[in-house]
């Protein structure tokens, strides 16, 4: 039994990647203007993963996920979202400082750079699940053969 | 009110779709009620984001739309053997 599907699902897969992972980078960028955000967003981007997975098989994915790669960049996201949170210490916890005198993000509300630091937050929740969510099923996949 | 009957008509199809998804007598009669069963939830999602006159809606239909194809092939690989 061949590890790959069929070229029909493989070429479909090689237009449909891009797609969705754009259409995930969307939800998260306008996380603070449209319904969605960091986790919906981030659980769309996984899609891609998955179809490559299931489209070009286990071996072919073996390449191309680095798992020490993945797990630095779950840390990194969640590292992202404290440090956001960090940055009005001197008044409070998760102050949101760039929104009230920042030098960035507080245009006015319903534009793209607004909001203070919610879309720095989106981005570092969709980073964290996107490789979390990535890491967890390509575990899953490799995890033991059922024969032999 | 027009987009609003149009929903319900292709409720009343999700309906008889369900029945052969519950009676099916093989796994591949599943599989192919669940697939049009997508079809049928992605376009009431597009009628009713017309019916409410919300566009943003249309975004949480397409997404519904890319990640059902998802799962779909997924049961299809599994039937077909290829998880191992």
């Amino acid at each position: 039994m061949s590890d790959d599907m069929g070229v029909i699902v493989k070429t479909n897969a090689r237009a449909l990647i891009p797609l969705i992972g754009i259409f995930g980078a969307y939800i998260v960028l306008h996380g603070h203007l449209t319904p969605g955000g960091g986790f919906q967003g981030g659980a769309t981007i996984v899609g891609t993963g998955l179809l490559f997975l299931i489209a070009f098989g286990v071996e072919e994915a073996k390449k191309v996920i680095n798992k020490d790669l993945y797990s630095a960049l779950e840390g990194v996201g969640g590292l992202i979202f404290l440090g956001a949170a960090m940055l009005g210490l001197s008044i409070a916890f998760f102050y949101n400082v760039l929104w009230h005198k920042g030098p960035i993000f507080n245009g006015k509300p319903g534009t793209l750079l607004s909001a203070g630091f919610l879309p720095i937050m989106n981005l570092g929740v969709g980073l964290k699940v996107f490789t979390g969510l990535v890491s967890a099923v390509f575990a899953l996949s490799l995890f033991r053969r059922w024969k032999k | 009110m027009m987009f609003l009957y149009a929903t319900i008509l292709i409720g009343i199809a999700g309906l008889i779709v369900l029945l052969r998804l519950l009676l099916g007598p093989t796994v591949s009669d599943r599989v192919v009620a669940l697939d049009t069963l997508n079809t049928l939830v992605v376009a009431a999602m597009l009628l009713l984001g017309a019916y409410y006159e919300r566009a943003i809606y249309i975004d949480i239909a397409i997404v519904y739309a890319l990640l059902s194809y998802i799962g779909t092939l997924i049961i299809a690989k599994y039937l077909q053997g290829g998880l191992t």
